[in-house]
């Protein structure tokens, strides 16, 4: 009962900042003016900031902008050991570098080290977090982007993502994680700079209390729902997640952008209702992972969660089985990844939900940005599809849906699930897949998860794998790559080819894209989708196991 | 359309008449050497979805015969039965149109062209700008305008209507069409199309679908199953390295048909690929394609390219002229509004007097009111000697009756004013309420006493706003064109019901509305005839001609109503987006189709290796065997099964948008749910007493 | 002179991250370094920290052998280094069908078996489990049929015993103890769990044999606190209702009475029993 007082409670916090939230963040990325600040930062960066992008220009900032970071990353890890607040850390090798430095650009945050045993406080904060900030501004700029695509008549032009990247970073991301890491702090989580405090157990045993940065960038790690954690148990850590009502809070944060954003997509379109559609979807899909999540976990199933009479293998005494499932549900229906119970220890059914959660697209309602884009490609297959069934030429919002249109959202459709299987089946067909911890389904559910959650930049995982040789390294770190800039371009192609037409007014003959039942299409067509396209390989490892 | 020689001419094409897509089973046996033909990768490889099937079927057959087993063999036979269905789903769309090409090639007879300036050269061999000469009997020999001359000409070699027309020179009606005949008198034509383009040509290639180009929703939606077909091959494919895995680890599965140590069999992982991507409407995609322009043969109208049709289903904003489309070509007498003091009987016989000898439709229709409301008689012309009748002309612009003294005279107000030398204010205010009415009125005088006026008024054709409230409700706006004076246009729109009008329309103002409404972003449809019609069909998204127009309109349309009916566009719109919602149908049936397949396939491949995964065969199959077959043979049979559909089209009620999307999605949504369920476990029930199976 | 365009876009890109690093990765961080200095947050920004320990990282109250010491209560089972190990945090990352043992680590059914039978041992209550044997593993057999996974049962082993197997016979066949580092389930043996007549709700709970997500859970459940009651009051002299209030003052309770499950602080508790005398 409890359980779900948590989720309504969530549901409900969620829903009562809808509208304000999102508005705030529609003044921010449609207004004209800059602040003072901004204006400093647009003089040092060198652009001018009242240029108008067309895609392929805003295309090239966000990768160049990208590229710059991720070798900028890249070579902090590799020098980490020489910097300041090193703590003693050698440097990381080549291939962990290069899988962390795209993890964090990727809004990834999957991470092959561990945290506390593996980097210094420097590299953590001015390395791993700002990509956290920038990561997330990015995905929404890119949301954005398609937004203006979808409002503007017929001059191609997406807005300008230096001031996009700017102000969501400044005035959306920042002013949040500043109240949050004080609550976090307030809650007991830690704010330091040590290096860590050599105690004596009241055995007599020595334990080392480990210190650093970690209330700060525990806010911009939910809020930006990148999911790297400061250490390796990430939110299951006391020092990330140390109440039962941090765990509320962080669960509210990492939902609360990506369920905001469809209100800004109502306001720059002009119809606030179809802003209401596409966070329907968004409602009624996480809401049925949720309930299917904790459902799977709190009835058991598997040999030793009954064995043990409930599946608290790898949960923490204080959230308890139903808010740690809602934790795995949330963070895997966004692109979060942080843990606060390690999902390699649920039920059979429990953890294939984040799996099916990400292959879900991350749509509901995905990453800061991310999931918005990722949703609004599915709306134009299913508008296509519907629209078709009305005897029109497809629109959305008034723009046609024609080849060029179908060509890319098809090619974003067609990225993830790609790299998801060619990844699992070449770690099968390379024996790579030996470095599983767990045998049979599960450890076939263990390589499968690592590829959904790398191709969907998810960064949560059945930990019980192995990950950081070279070849695992390089393959995730592909397909972090891929599935992040790949489907980011097409976003912005498709943007760009929007932005270029004339809307088509709407009249009786137009296909409703606010109704329920439009509403209801769309999560047919993404729940049938990925069921079609993962059921085979599901049908192997999570399917399996909780039918045996 | 359908030719001379099959229909009789009574019966003109009308929606209820026409053999939509009944689909005669001979057709299947006529087409089927045509489906074989149709094998060669060459012609498949515009069908990816089923060249995949091809190349599927082409790999089963190999293992068949390296390693035969009676599930192979089966297997082999259903996947190349798919494609042969498929082939012959075009094939009989195709075999439609063949026949009808065919006729129109008996129409298109070697002739020989009488060149004016003299030498005689066969018909194919004219260039534009030749000039010919064509007698009573003789077959015109190439599309032209009439510069010299008026004949009768027999045009039902294309229009199927064997009443005899007039062409002539000048005016609008001076078009002829290569193929048409003679009957008599001469004319003396100057060729306007190129070698081997000429209308007739054009008509072959179209109902033959040669040269069919895709269609933009076409190629989207090519697009479309080409990345489903991708997925499914990806998600096939990758699933090999994860069934050895599985399979090595379960070291207590045996061997079986579907899985070994080489992980799933090939017979069995191209079934699983033929059933997953999307064969329905990959089979019947280009067959929808052609029907939908069939459909529109049949109703005598030619599409000069899918596009337009598609084009039409499109339509928001509908140009009609007024005249013959939407009220009567002509205006009739409705009241008889007497001066002040006058008699209203009087006016009445003096209005019938002065229309007596008058024989067009107005003027008639003055008669049949007195009549009507006065009960006075008709009488014959002869009756009444020494009656002396004055017929109209463009410089009195009245007509009349003089029987001894008596003068009477109708027409515009102010002629007969003037005539009868009386000015009344009475009489302004009545004309100009009529007027003001959209009526026109007629003034009747007696000798210098003016005695009234008679209302003559538009009358617009039966059903016709019911028709445009169809049309809003499918969210088209309607627009009256007429040369109408405002408030005359005013009156009969808002008695027709259409959504706006454009008055006084001149062909330029006609081509600026188009322009305005696709700035807005709308697709304007219009019809048209004459010469001056030609830019406006030329920038309209779709574009009727009337085939009694002029060369230049149907150059300048993209469709060629044989007919000449004006209201046909209604239709037009119609089949257009019948054709679109075929294809959005047959695409989420084909789609939803798979789950029932999964439930299917999925448990008869690995329950072997997982026993617990039969608890996804809820249809309880027989065997892992039985299940593979039963869905590749429902895949196979529900492509033949939906021919029909593909070649009739989708039923198709005028509604709302949601009205529409709401049915289509729980008949074919819904439909493609269920459906397979009980077809597969039907099918089950069956092939499990096949010995070997 | 002008540089080429994709070459200023990489310089602008380069400038931009250069403001966020020092701007959200410097001044943001280190700001609220500096607040948690303040008093009234500088406790909780520097770990929580008392004598032995932090109040929110749980420790191991065993001796260095690693066995329970009586007079505490006992923490969860931890996966986090050799327990508890703030160098090192980890779950154990098992799966919920792990249940065969290896030469090279127990299962995580074997785990909670022998989890279970200790805890019962130490506290004096049944240990047992379903699924467990009476002497702590995990009870699962690796059946052969002659057809692999169906037809007539072959031969069985108890795969997790090498000793006498926790079932004589299984459908009329002898069952075999395993040898060690024999792999039936590749000889092509079909796992079998064995529920056995342990009752459905064992007496020691959940969370007493299970390791926690972070290996540094704080907490244990009132259950399990509940249950060492009997021998804290007895190490220690005191009455159980004493420890009962102990453990009740030490409780956190659902935060607003819905959010997240009540736990009992294990480092806090035994600090407090220590301070009593």
């Amino acid at each position: 009962m409890a359980g779900w007082l948590f989720v309504i409670s969530l549901v409900v916090a969620l829903v009562a900042v809808y509208r304000p939230f999102g508005d705030y963040m529609y003044r921010v990325v449609s207004g004209t003016r800059d602040a003072r600040v901004e204006r400093g930062i647009y003089r040092l960066v060198g652009v001018d900031s009242k240029a108008q992008q067309t895609w392929g220009v805003y295309a090239r900032s966000v990768l160049a902008f990208s590229a710059v970071s991720i070798l900028f990353l890249y070579l902090f890890l590799r020098v980490q050991n020489r910097l300041w607040l090193s703590l003693g850390m050698p440097q990381m090798n080549t291939h962990v570098s290069w899988n962390t430095a795209v993890s964090f650009v990727t809004n990834t945050n999957w991470q092959a080290y561990a945290g506390e045993s593996a980097l210094g406080h420097l590299v953590q904060m001015a390395g791993l977090a700002v990509q956290n900030f920038a990561s997330a501004s990015v995905g929404i700029a890119v949301a954005v982007a398609l937004i203006r695509g979808f409002a503007a008549r017929s001059n191609g032009q997406l807005g300008n993502f230096w001031v996009d990247l700017t102000r969501v970073t400044l005035r959306i991301l920042l002013p949040i994680c500043v109240v949050a890491t004080l609550v976090f702090m307030i809650a007991g989580m830690v704010q330091n700079l040590s290096g860590g405090t050599d105690v004596t157990t009241l055995t007599g045993a020595a334990q080392h209390i480990t210190g650093g940065p970690v209330a700060s960038q525990e806010a911009i790690k939910e809020l930006g729902t990148n999911g790297g954690g400061f250490y390796n148990v990430n939110a299951a850590h006391p020092f990330e997640n140390p109440t039962t009502w941090t765990n509320w809070l962080e669960i509210f944060l990492l939902l609360l952008i990506p369920f905001s954003l469809p209100r800004v997509f109502g306001r720059m379109v002009g119809q606030n209702r179809q802003g209401y559609a596409i966070v329907a979807v968004m409602a009624v899909l996480a809401i049925a992972s949720i309930a299917l999540t904790v459902g799977f976990e709190v009835h058991g199933g598997g040999t030793v969660p009954q064995a043990v009479g409930s599946a608290m293998e790898g949960k923490e005494v204080r959230f308890g089985i139903p808010n740690s499932a809602t934790y795995a549900a949330a963070t895997t229906l966004t692109s979060t990844g942080a843990v606060d119970s390690f999902h390699d220890s649920y039920t059979p059914f429990g953890g294939m939900m984040p799996i099916v959660n990400m292959m879900l697209g991350e749509v509901a309602p995905g990453g800061t940005g991310s999931g918005l884009y990722g949703l609004l490609i599915l709306a134009t297959i299913t508008v296509f599809v519907a629209g078709l069934m009305v005897g029109r030429t497809p629109e959305y919002l008034g723009k046609k849906i024609g080849a060029r249109e179908m060509k890319l959202a098809s090619l974003y459709f067609l990225v993830t699930p790609a790299l998801v299987l060619i990844g699992t089946a070449a770690a099968f067909a390379t024996g790579n897949n030996a470095t599983a911890l767990n045998v049979g389904p599960h450890g076939l559910s263990e390589v499968l998860y690592a590829f959904t959650s790398a191709a969907n930049n998810n960064g949560s995982a059945f930990g019980g794998i192995t990950v950081n040789t070279p070849w695992w390294d390089t393959a995730l770190g592909l397909a972090m790559l891929l599935g992040r800039f790949l489907p980011l371009v097409l976003v912005l192609a498709l943007a760009g080819s929007l932005a270029r037409q004339k809307a088509t007014p709407e009249s009786e003959g137009t296909l409703p894209t606010h109704q329920p039942l439009f509403v209801g299409m769309v999560v047919g067509v993404t729940v049938v989708l990925v069921a079609l396209t993962f059921l085979p390989a599901l049908a192997l490892g999570p399917i399996a196991e909780g039918l045996s | 359309m359908t030719l001379l020689a099959e229909k009789p001419p009574t019966q003109k094409a009308k929606p209820a008449s026409v053999r939509g897509g009944l689909l005669d089973p001979q057709q299947l046996w006529r087409s089927l050497p045509d489906a074989v033909r149709k094998l060669d990768p060459r012609t498949l490889w515009h069908n990816p979805v089923m060249l995949i099937v091809e190349v599927g079927a082409v790999f089963t057959t190999v293992l068949s015969i390296t390693d035969p087993s009676v599930l192979a063999w089966t297997i082999t036979v259903w996947l190349w039965l798919t494609v042969v269905f498929a082939n012959l789903a075009e094939a009989v769309a195709e075999g439609r149109g063949k026949a009808q090409a065919s006729a129109l090639r008996a129409a298109k007879q070697d002739t020989m062209a009488q060149l004016r300036d003299g030498g005689l050269i066969p018909a194919t061999e004219l260039k534009q700008g030749d000039v010919v000469v064509v007698v009573a009997g003789e077959i015109i020999p190439g599309d032209g305008d009439v510069i010299e001359g008026i004949a009768s000409v027999d045009e039902s070699a294309i229009t199927g209507e064997s009443a005899p027309v007039i062409r002539e020179s000048g005016g609008d009606r001076s078009a002829v069409t290569g193929g048409t005949k003679v009957l008599s008198d001469r004319i003396v034509v100057k060729i306007t199309q190129k070698p081997g383009e000429s209308f007739v040509d054009r008509m072959i290639a179209l109902v033959e679908g040669a040269n069919r180009q895709k269609t933009p929703n076409e190629i989207a939606l090519n697009i479309l199953l080409a990345a489903l077909t991708l997925v499914f091959l990806l998600s096939v494919v990758t699933l090999q390295p994860l069934a050895i895995f599985s399979k090595a680890w379960q070291a207590a599965a045996p061997d079986t048909a579907a899985i070994d140590a080489h992980g799933v069999t090939g017979i069995v992982l191209v079934s699983l690929i033929v059933c997953l991507i999307p064969t329905t409407i990959g089979a019947l995609l280009s067959a929808i394609g052609i029907a939908g322009m069939d459909r529109l043969v049949q109703r005598n109208v030619l599409a000069m390219s899918g596009r337009a049709v598609e084009a039409a289903g499109d339509v928001n904003t509908l140009l009609l002229d007024k005249t013959g489309t939407i009220t009567l070509g002509n205006r009739q007498a409705a009241e008889f509004v007497p001066v002040n003091g006058v008699d209203p009987r009087e006016l009445a016989v003096a209005a019938q007097l002065s229309s007596l000898a008058d024989e067009t439709p107005e003027g008639r229709s003055i008669v049949v009111l007195a009549k009507n409301e006065f009960g006075l008689r008709e009488q014959e012309p002869g009756f009444m000697t020494g009656a002396t009748f004055v017929p109209f002309t463009a410089q009195t612009r009245m007509s009349g009756v003089d029987l001894g003294d008596r003068q009477i005279r109708k027409g515009a107000a102010a002629a007969v004013m003037r005539w009868a030398k009386s000015s009344s204010e009475e009489v302004g205010e009545i004309v100009d309420g009529i007027s003001a009415s959209g009526g026109t009125p007629l003034v009747v005088a007696e000798n210098d006493r003016v005695l009234g006026v008679i209302h003559l008024k538009d009358v617009v054709k039966e059903g016709m706003r019911a028709r445009f409230d169809e049309m809003r409700k499918m969210g088209i706006r309607t627009v009256m064109i007429t040369g109408d004076n405002p408030r005359t246009a005013k009156a009969i729109a808002d008695e027709a019901g259409v959504d706006d009008f454009l008055a006084e329309a001149t062909p330029e103002d006609k081509l600026a509305y188009i322009r305005k409404e696709q700035e807005g972003g709308r697709l304007v449809a219009m019809t048209g005839d004459g010469t001056n019609d030609a830019p406006a069909l030329a920038q309209a998204d779709v574009g009727v001609a009337m085939n009694t127009g002029t060369s230049a309109a149907k150059e300048a349309g993209n469709m060629v109503d044989l007919d000449s009916d004006p209201t046909k566009l209604i239709e037009i719109v119609e089949i257009g987006k019948q054709l679109l919602i075929t294809r959005g149908a047959l695409t989420t049936f084909s789609i939803t189709n798979d789950i029932a397949k999964y439930f299917a396939i999925i448990p008869a491949m690995f329950a072997a290796v997982y026993p617990g995964l039969d608890t996804l065969n809820v249809m309880r199959l027989h065997s892992p065997g039985s299940a593979i077959l039963s869905a590749v043979i429902f895949n196979a049979l529900v492509i033949v099964a939906l021919i029909p559909l593909a070649l009739r089209g989708v039923r198709y009620t005028p509604s709302s948008a949601s009205a529409l999307l709401r049915r289509n999605l729980w008949i074919y949504g819904l439909g493609g749910v269920i459906a397979p369920f009980l077809g597969i476990k039907l099918i089950d029930l069956l092939v499990q007493f096949i010995p070997g199976i | 002179m002008r540089l080429p365009n994709w070459l200023s876009q990489h310089l602008a890109a380069l400038r931009a991250l250069l403001v966020f690093t020092v701007l959200l990765g410097l001044a943001y961080p280190l700001a609220f370094v500096a607040l948690g200095r303040l008093p009234g947050l500088s406790d909780k920004a520097g770990g929580s920290l008392v004598a032995n320990g932090s109040v929110l990282i749980g420790q191991s109250f065993t001796d260095a052998d690693g066995n329970p010491v009586a007079k505490y209560f006992q923490s969860r089972p931890s996966a986090a280094g050799d327990g508890y190990d703030p160098t090192a945090t980890s779950a154990s990352n098992l799966g919920p069908n792990d249940v065969v043992d290896t030469a090279d680590r127990k299962s995580l059914l074997t785990q909670v078996c022998a989890r279970s039978l200790a805890v019962g041992k130490l506290e004096g209550v049944d240990g047992s489990r379903p699924f467990c044997t009476a002497d702590g593993v995990g009870a699962v057999l690796a059946v052969f049929h002659r057809d692999g996974l169906t037809g007539p049962v072959t031969r069985v082993v108890s795969v997790n015993q090498t000793g006498t197997p926790f079932l004589a016979t299984y459908q009329g066949v002898t069952v075999e103890p395993a040898k060690n580092g024999e792999d039936y389930q590749a000889l092509g043996g079909v796992i079998t769990p064995i529920r056995g007549d342990a009752p459905a709700d064992p007496v020691v709970p959940a969370d007493a044999v299970t390791a926690s997500a972070s290996g540094l859970d704080p907490d244990i459940s009132p259950a399990y606190a509940a249950l060492q009651v009997p021998r804290i009051a007895r190490e220690r002299g005191m009455t159980e209702a004493a420890v009962r209030a102990l453990v009740k003052d030490n409780t956190d309770d659902r935060a607003l009475g819905f959010l997240g499950e009540p736990g009992v602080n294990v480092l806090e508790l035994n600090r407090a029993l220590d301070q009593q005398k």
